[in-house]
This record gives C-alpha cells, structure tokens and sequence, in this order.
C-alpha cells in the first residue's frame, strides 16, 4: 500500500549512527552510555516489533482504506499543499496518540516498555512497542482518511515522523539553537519526556513539533539543575524481554482480577491510579514534589507500593 | 538479527556502562532518598558484594536490586523480608512483582536477631 516505507529506508542510518555514538562516547567526544544487557534488549524489542506489527498492519490498513471511502474531500497526494496539511494534521494526531499513551494505562501498557531504559541513547530509540496495534491506537489516524487523505500518504507521514523522533533519543546533542528548539522537538525536549523526575512527569509529548505541548500546557524544559533520570518511577529490575513486553498488561489483569469492581479504573485510570489510593500517579508524584520542596515533606509510609 | 547482534557486541566491547562501583551506606541513602523521599533508614544491610541493600523503614523493607549498571528499588512488608529464604549466604526476596520478580542480595547471616520481630 505504501509507496515507500521511511524506516525501513532509514535502517541502514540506524545502525550506523548507534554505532557512531558508541565510538564517539568511547572516545569522550560525546556523552552517551550504553550497557550490554539493556542495548540487547532495546535492539530486540526493535526487532520484533516490526513483527508483532505485521499481524494487525493488516487491520489498520483495511481500517484507513475503509474509513477514505467515506472521505469528505479528495486530497491529491501530489499537491504540496497536501503534505504541509498532512504534516500538521499527522502531528497534531501523534501529540495526542502519545498523551494518551501516557494517561490511560490500557495504552499506557503498549506503549510503557519503550520507556522502560534507565539509559538514554539511540538505541532507546528502538525500544518500540509489540502491542501498539493490539491496543488499537492507529484507530486515532482514521480521521486523517476520513478527511480525505490517501491511507499511503497517512503511512508514509506516519513514518517520517518515526524517523525524525530518532535521533533526538541521545545525550550526545545537547542543546541546538533557540529558534529550533522553539518549534521542534529535540534531544533535549525528548530527555525531558523520557525522564522519572517527578517535576519532568508527563510532559513533551510532541512528535515533531514541540508547539503542541507549548499549545497544550504540557511543556517542561530541561532544566541544568535538575539532571534527567531515567526510566519509570519503578524500573524494572529484570532484562527479560518478554516481562519488559507485557509486565504492565500483566499487572493489569492482575488488578482487574483482585478488584474486579473497579475494573474499569484499572484499566482505564490514569496510570498508577488504584481504587484505596494505595498507589501513587504522576499527579500525587508531583504533588508529594512540590511539597517536599516547600519543605512541608508529608509522605505516606506506604505510598510508593 | 546480525546487526543486532553486532552492535550489541560491540556496546559490550567497547565498555561504556556507567560507572558505578559498589554499594555503600551513603549511597544507599542517597539513591533510596529520591526512590522514597522522607522515608526514614532505621536500619541498612549493604550486600557483601556491593550489588545491592536492604533496608528496614518502619513497617516496611526497602529493597535496592542492581540492574546492568543502575538499580531498581521496590518496598515490602518487613514481615515478608525477614521470613524470606536465606541459604549459602544468599537472601533471596520474593518481591511478588511481575516486573521485579526477585532480589537476591548476598549477606553474612539472615534475618537479623534484634530487627527480626
């Protein structure tokens, strides 16, 4: 369906740039670090996720070609005025996509275990989900073919995005001119998002335009002060790939089957969220933050389970 | 597959893991200090090896679990740590957690007499 596909043209660029930052970080010309067992599994999950892909890209594809038959306008894929449009409208969709990948733990669950290194190098950048699809997320790009948009063009701006939000996974670049990081996302926009800092939580969703979270409340600057840490609030503490794959949705089910009355907040509540207040979100994180840095530290002995 | 497996040696070759060395009270408290801020040490157990603590706070066990070069902290009920099973100078935690599973953490004896209840 695609007329071409950008990441798997950009593969080759993969490879050879992770092994750029590895040499340049040997070298002290850059920072970067990388630790065996967690570069294997950022590199796998990358590797199978193309595969775990394959088995709803069918869907997806049927869906969008379903949906563009109902479409409102008909948009040339020729008009350069259409790709503009498109990169917008695609951009606007991922800014959400992803925010919502962060607030609802059922698409929190796909999308946890690309923020599941305590590392922050291009090959994070890798750590891509096998459940996406399942999750159904692609349903949120049907409007785009509903508007009118040819399902490749969709495919094909979906991809470059993916592969411009590549190379800002690294601590090798560390701030670019001002004017750039108004407008775009950066590396150190992204080290932000992917932080566990409880004042950096939830924030810097964009996927190619920063201004969506500047348009939306959600941006938070990296601060020199204030070092990314990274991670989830609670790491993981194992390297197997497959707990790294589906812990969250394990743990979800865990939940619905203990509390089988609040099943819907397990599944749809803001991750973190239970129903005694046991737990804690990014929102009494970062509640519990503000106050330890006004000096009125009251945290609850439990509060962290 | 073989690009994985090359870029994967090479990380492994070229050794650029953070730096860490082993583990020690004061720095225990510093990273349990942003793991579960305001939470009192009543008492500290540093593995023999340095690769990871445990640590009484209160009601509950702190428990810090060396991952590659970083750590992953997760908490239980003290009841639960002291009654976990100790053998050849192995303390192996059940953390009952399908993203942290386990954590052994080596040390000389187990369960300490006088914290013990």
């Amino acid at each position: 369906m695609k007329a071409f596909d950008p990441v798997q043209m950009a593969t080759p660029l993969f490879i050879i740039t992770i092994i750029l930052e590895i040499v340049l970080a040997r070298f002290g010309k850059v920072k970067a670090n990388y630790e065996t067992k967690d570069t294997a599994v950022s590199l796998g999950m990358g590797l199978f996720s193309g595969v775990a892909g394959l088995l709803t890209a069918g869907v997806a594809a049927a869906a969008a070609i379903w949906a563009w038959q109902y479409r409102v306008f008909d948009i040339p894929m020729t008009a350069i005025w259409a790709w503009v449009a498109l990169f917008l409208l695609e951009d606007l969709t991922y800014y959400w996509f992803h925010r919502l990948s962060h607030e609802r733990r059922f698409w929190w669950a796909a999308h946890v275990n690309h923020h599941t290194s305590q590392h922050y190098n291009l090959s994070t950048a890798l750590r891509q989900t096998w459940t996406g699809g399942l999750a159904g997320t692609w349903a949120l790009w049907l409007p785009l073919a509903l508007l009118g948009f040819p399902p490749a063009m969709i495919a094909i701006q979906k991809g470059i995005s993916l592969v411009y939000q590549y190379w800002i996974h690294t601590e090798a670049i560390r701030r670019l001119p001002v004017w750039f990081e108004a407008v775009f996302n950066t590396p150190s926009h992204h080290r932000v998002h992917h932080a566990r800092n409880p004042r950096y939580l939830d924030s810097n969703y964009a996927g190619i335009l920063i201004v969506w979270d500047r348009l939306f409340g959600t941006f938070q600057p990296e601060l020199d002060e204030e070092p990314c840490r990274y991670g989830i609030v609670k790491n993981l503490a194992t390297f197997n790939i497959l707990r790294v794959a589906f812990h969250e949705w394990i743990g979800m089910a865990v939940d619905v089957v203990r509390h089988p009355r609040h099943a819907l907040g397990y599944v749809f509540g803001r991750p973190g969220w239970s129903h005694d207040g046991s737990r804690d979100t990014s929102a009494t994180l970062k509640a519990a933050w503000v106050r330890q840095q006004e000096g009125n530290v009251q945290v609850k002995p439990d509060a962290i389970a | 597959m073989a690009a994985v497996g090359g870029l994967v040696g090479l990380a492994a070759w070229v050794g650029i893991a953070r730096p860490g060395g082993p583990l020690d009270v004061e720095r225990v408290s510093a990273i349990l200090a942003v793991e579960f801020p305001g939470r009192t040490l009543d008492a500290v157990w540093v593995a023999t090896d340095g690769s990871g603590a445990l640590v009484r706070s209160g009601g509950m066990a702190l428990v810090l679990c060396p991952i590659g070069d970083g750590f992953a902290a997760r908490q239980i009920p003290w009841a639960q740590a002291v009654s976990s099973s100790f053998r050849n100078g192995q303390l192996r935690i059940d953390l009952a957690d399908i993203a942290a599973p386990v954590a052994t953490i080596a040390l000389p004896s187990w369960p300490p007499k006088d914290l013990a209840a």
